[in-house]
Parts: C-alpha cells; structure tokens; sequence
C-alpha cells in the first residue's frame, strides 16, 4: 500500500483539452471516489495513472516517488475495468494468477493468494470455469480478485459496478465497503454515479470538463458545493438553482428573482449587492400549512416516487421541485405556498459559492 | 391451392433446380478429372464418350507414372514448402502489420492502412515481366525463396487487412489488463491477443496456403530447373511434353486439387467465419 499523489496532470488530444492542472492526493488506505459526468477526462486519467496513457503535463508519484518513466506492469498498481476485461481464453484460475506469474511470484505462493483471495470473494467453485460461463456478478467478482491478489500499492477502479443490474449493484456496494474495510488498501474509484460516490467514499473528488471542481468529505460535497456545476450534479433530484439579484431591504436582504421573491432574513455577511445565483435542494423546500408561508408556487405535478412526493411547482417564471417525505394531498393546478429557510439557501457569484454567514 | 402454397413450391422448384444446375457445372469437370486419371490410354482413345467409371478395374498406373517417373513426389515437397513458408512469413507479418495498424499511433498510419490493399489491385500479370527482369539481374530468378517471396507480397495486404479487421473487434481493454498485469506490448500480443485471434488467423493461414499453392504465373516464369518446380509448374512440364498423355495430366490435377479441396472442406466453416470477423460484434 502506499500513497498516490497526482500533480498537476494534463493531457490534450490534438487540440482538444482533454485534462489540465489535475491535482488529487489519495493517501495511503483511503477509499477516494473520483465523481463526474460522462466524458468529464475522468477515465483518461485513470489510463495515465495505470502508465497506459502518457500525460502531456504534470507527474503521477506512488509513495512520494514519481513513476512517470515506468512501463503499466512496473507501476504496481491494479486496475478493475468497466467492462471486467477477464481474458476469455483463460480460467478463472488463470486470470487470477496471471498477473502473479507474470512477475514470476513462485509457484506455492501464487497458489496461496490465489486461494484466499477466492475465498474472500466467495469464487472458490468457479476457479476451473471461463469467463463466458459465469454470470456479471461473478465476472465482477473475478475482475476484483485479479486486482486484490496483486497486493499493489494502489487500486484504480474504473465504474466497476455500472454493467451490473440496479438491485446487484446496491449489493454489490455494500460488499465493496466492507471489503475495503476488512482488506484496506488504496483506492481511487471513478463513477458517475452520486449515489456510489456519497456511499463509498471516503473523499470525493468532483470533476468536470477535465477539472477538478470540489474535493471534500461526500458532507461537503453536498451541504457545501464548491460551485453550481457540483451543486447541479450531486444530489437527486437536482438542487433548484436561480438566476436573480441580491438587495437589502429595510426588512432584510431579499432575492429578486424572476417572477418571484424571496426572504433572505438571517443572512449577514454576503457581500455586495448585485447579479447572483442561489441554490435550494428539494429536501429544503416544505410545503406551509394554509394561511403561512411565503412565496406561493403554483402545482404542475406530483409524482410518488414511494418513500418521497416530489412535486413539480412553478415559482414565478421558474420550475422547482419540492421533495416531501411520505404522501401529500396537493393536487396538480393548486396553489401551494412555499416555507424556504434562509440557512438552507445556498448563494453562488460568477458560479462560484459565496458564504451567506447563516 | 391457396396462392401463398402456390409460390412457395415455384420457389422450391427453382431453388433445386438451381442448385442442381450449378452443382453439376462445377462438378463435372472435376468428375471427368478423377475418371479419366483412373483409365488406360487406350480407353480414353477408344472410347471417350463413356464418362462412367468401373470400379471393379481402376487403373492406377498413371498415379504411379506420375508420382515416381515423372518426379511428382519432388513437385509435392517443394510446393508444400513454398506454401508452408508463404502461410508462416504473411501470417506473422499480417499479424505484426495489422496489429500496428490497429493499435499504435505512428506518422503515414492512415495512408498505410487505407493503400495496404491498393498493392492487390495490381494484376500479376503486370508485374510478372519486371520481376523476371528484376530477379534475372539479381541472380535470383530460380530458386523457391523468391516464390516465396513473390507470393508473401501478392498475400501479406490481404493478411494484414482481414487481421486489422479482426483486432478491431478485440476490446482494448484485455490488453490494457495484460499490461497492467505486468506484460509488454510483445507479451500480451503473444500471451493475449493471438490466443484470441486463432479463428482468425486460421482462415487467413488457408486463404494464403491456397493461393501459394495454386499459384502458376510466377512459378511457370520464374523456375527453370525441373528439381524445383512446383506442381502447377509440373503439369505443365507434363502437358507441354510431346506425347501429351490425358491420363497422366488428370492424375496430376488430382493431385494438385485434391489436398487444398480437403483442407477447404475441413476448414470451411472456420474459414468463413475469420473472414465475416469483425463484421458485426458479439
């Protein structure tokens, strides 16, 4: 196990921009969740951390020490691929100890590993089988083995669980934390998906158009995004987001917006006033008993999604969606009137977050 | 009869007889070949219209005739050699040519890779006179290895195309997996992508195979000395001679045929299916 220190890591493709300034630190042992939108440069750059792909910038050090000049196999690091990637014309067996054999580890220890790190997985039955005979589970299964049975300094893992079933998938997660837990070792592991990255990670680092946005605690990321592209893409449904003006008023600071307004009272220290964005997640929204309240949204719709309502609301000239626990009797055409505390608002200048000091 | 039975047994009939038609197009040579190569001269003098064959009386002497007085046991080697050289040389240099093509990034790559096949659109019979010259110069005109030569040059883009097609298929990630497992891009071609592409190079291995040993232009041009010549080169040593005996010209096309007829039949479902590869995924 060891460290893994990105620094500055850039690549371009012709004239496009693929990555540029990436800087992430893993340390040793620590499950870090590398989150962004397809095609955001985050694959890319687990390529060049394997040595598969070479940067045009910047340097990838394992343990402090750079492995720029290294070939893949002299990098040990282990890579779990989308797609598994198992060799076709070799056994479950054989894959597992390929990578063994070819750092000619000797024969009774290849066995050895080999053995517990089935045992772990639970894939004990299915050493002398091929790939094609086994189920995606399983074939996931032994992607991970062949990592784990390297021992390596690091794993790298590219949306391993994103060609399973969704019930498969929450299982498999699970597993993979515990996994961690039990077995440790370094992880960077790149998904798309927000629900992955909140629940495995330990850090999450969000990127976007080959930069990294955010990184924090999966809290931060979500109680505190960095700017509106991270606010947009954590969470589901989406945080609210609206363009606008912030003023003082004599009762307090307010958000024009469009079509509406809102009351900002125990907001102190925001900066000027002007051109901003704010932001409010659908959880933060509640829907005023009759005769309370504030801004009042007219209902487009009210879809059950089983433990939540969320409702479909028009506030002013903008759509926002109100995420209500259990059942709700509002009724699409309604008017409802909306409570949005102050505190949970949260503000963004030129897309970058501002503190409101509430 | 309703019209849709109606039309399927019009289009049954025209299917068999089809079938039957050009079955018998293709065949009838090759039957006449096998019953004349198994009578005495003087049968097929006498008698050239009875096309049945008496299996109780087989004549095997023009097999022995040509086999042993003709030297034809010589011609079998040499063209086995020469084809077994053609298929190793092209196979390895298709798989090296096609896989570079494939996967690596080098200058001229496009270019390459979309003239590779413009060299086959060259007919022999252009280039047969220049290379008579070319090798007559050089000192090299009657030997085996510039056939071989000759023949990986006419097979090596056919080679190298139908394996660029098939690499293209493989996912690239399996072999990201051998280099990250610790092979260089030597190894997982060898450890990896070879293993994986046996269909593949099956078929191109027949594909070149036959063309070698079918091969007759560059032979017949290029060898002079009865101890070298290929078969195709050997029947027509024994056609040109001034007794011309059927017999034995038929006993030699068996000769000639039947090996690649075998292999093709034994091969050719394998054979199909490497040169579809790549055609659709899965």
């Amino acid at each position: 196990m060891a460290s893994l220190t990105l620094q500055g890591i850039g690549k371009r493709y012709g004239k496009t921009r693929i990555l540029s300034g990436v800087d992430i630190h893993v340390e040793d042992g620590e499950f870090c969740v590398l989150l962004g939108p397809s095609g955001c440069g985050k694959s890319t750059l687990l390529h060049i951390i394997a040595g598969l792909i070479l940067q045009d910038e910047g340097s990838v050090l394992l343990d402090g020490r750079p492995v720029d000049g290294l070939t893949p196999g002299e990098r040990d690091v282990a890579m779990v691929f989308q797609n598994y990637a198992l060799y076709p014309h070799m056994t479950v067996w054989e894959n597992l100890s390929f990578g063994l054999r070819m750092r000619k580890v000797p024969g009774p220890e290849i066995k050895k590993r080999v053995r517990e790190t089935s045992r772990l997985l639970g894939i004990e039955s299915l050493l002398d089988r091929k790939p094609k005979q086994l189920s995606g589970g399983q074939q996931q299964r032994v992607a991970m083995g062949r990592a784990l049975v390297r021992r390596p300094k690091a794993f790298i893992l590219d949306e391993p669980l994103s060609n399973l079933d969704a019930r498969l998938r929450a299982d498999v997660r699970v597993e993979l934390k515990s996994l961690h837990r039990r077995v440790g070792g370094t992880v960077l592991y790149v998904t798309h998906d927000q629900v992955e990255a909140m629940t495995l990670g330990d850090r999450v680092v969000v990127m976007n158009r080959g930069e990294v946005r955010q990184t924090g605690s999966p809290d931060d990321v979500y109680s505190r995004p960095a700017d509106t592209f991270v606010a947009a893409f954590v969470g589901s449904p989406r945080m609210n987001l609206f363009q606008g003006r912030i003023v003082r008023t004599e009762g307090g600071p307010r958000f024009e917006g469009d079509g509406f307004s809102l009351d900002l009272h125990g907001w102190d220290d925001f900066g000027p006033e002007g051109e901003a964005e704010i932001g409010i997640r659908p959880e933060d929204v509640k829907i005023a008993p009759p005769g309370r309240g504030g801004p009042v949204a007219e209902v487009l719709l009210a879809s059950d999604v089983g433990p939540d309502t969320h409702v479909h609301a028009r506030l002013g000239r903008e759509d926002l969606v109100v995420r209500i626990p259990g059942r709700t009797d509002v009724k699409p055409g309604g008017k409802v009137a909306l409570e949005i505390p102050a505190e949970r608002v949260h503000l963004f200048r030129g897309g970058l977050r501002v503190p409101t000091g509430a | 009869m309703s019209r849709e039975i109606f039309e399927t047994q019009i289009i049954r009939v025209f299917r068999v007889g089809g079938l039957v038609v050009f079955f018998a197009a293709a065949a009838f040579p090759f039957y006449w070949m096998i019953v004349s190569s198994f009578k005495p001269l003087e049968e097929l003098l006498l008698h050239p219209e009875n096309l049945g064959l008496d299996l109780r009386s087989l004549d095997f002497t023009s097999y022995r005739q040509v086999l042993l007085k003709h030297g034809f046991f010589r011609y079998i080697a040499n063209s086995l050699y020469v084809s077994l050289m053609t298929v190793a040389v092209s196979v390895s240099l298709g798989t090296l040519g096609g896989y570079a093509v494939t996967r690596l990034r080098f200058p001229g790559k496009g270019i390459f890779s979309a003239g590779v096949l413009l060299v086959y659109m060259l007919p022999a019979i252009v280039l047969v006179v220049p290379l008579y010259v070319i090798f007559t110069h050089l000192g090299l005109r009657d030997s085996l290895h510039v056939l071989v030569l000759v023949y990986v040059a006419q097979t090596l883009p056919v080679s190298v195309y139908m394996l660029k097609n098939h690499f293209q298929a493989l996912p690239p990630e399996i072999e990201y997996a051998g280099m990250v497992d610790g092979c260089s891009r030597a190894g997982v071609i060898w450890r990896v992508v070879i293993p994986l592409s046996a269909p593949a190079l099956a078929s191109v291995a027949l594909y070149t195979f036959m063309i070698a040993w079918n091969e007759f232009l560059f032979a017949f041009m290029f060898l002079d000395t009865p101890d070298k010549f290929t078969l195709s080169r050997g029947i027509v040593q024994l056609a040109g001679s001034v007794h011309l005996s059927k017999q034995l010209v038929m006993a030699a096309s068996v000769v000639v045929t039947v090996p690649v007829l075998i292999l093709f039949l034994f091969f050719e479902r394998q054979l199909v299916r490497g040169l579809t590869a790549g055609a659709l995924k899965g």
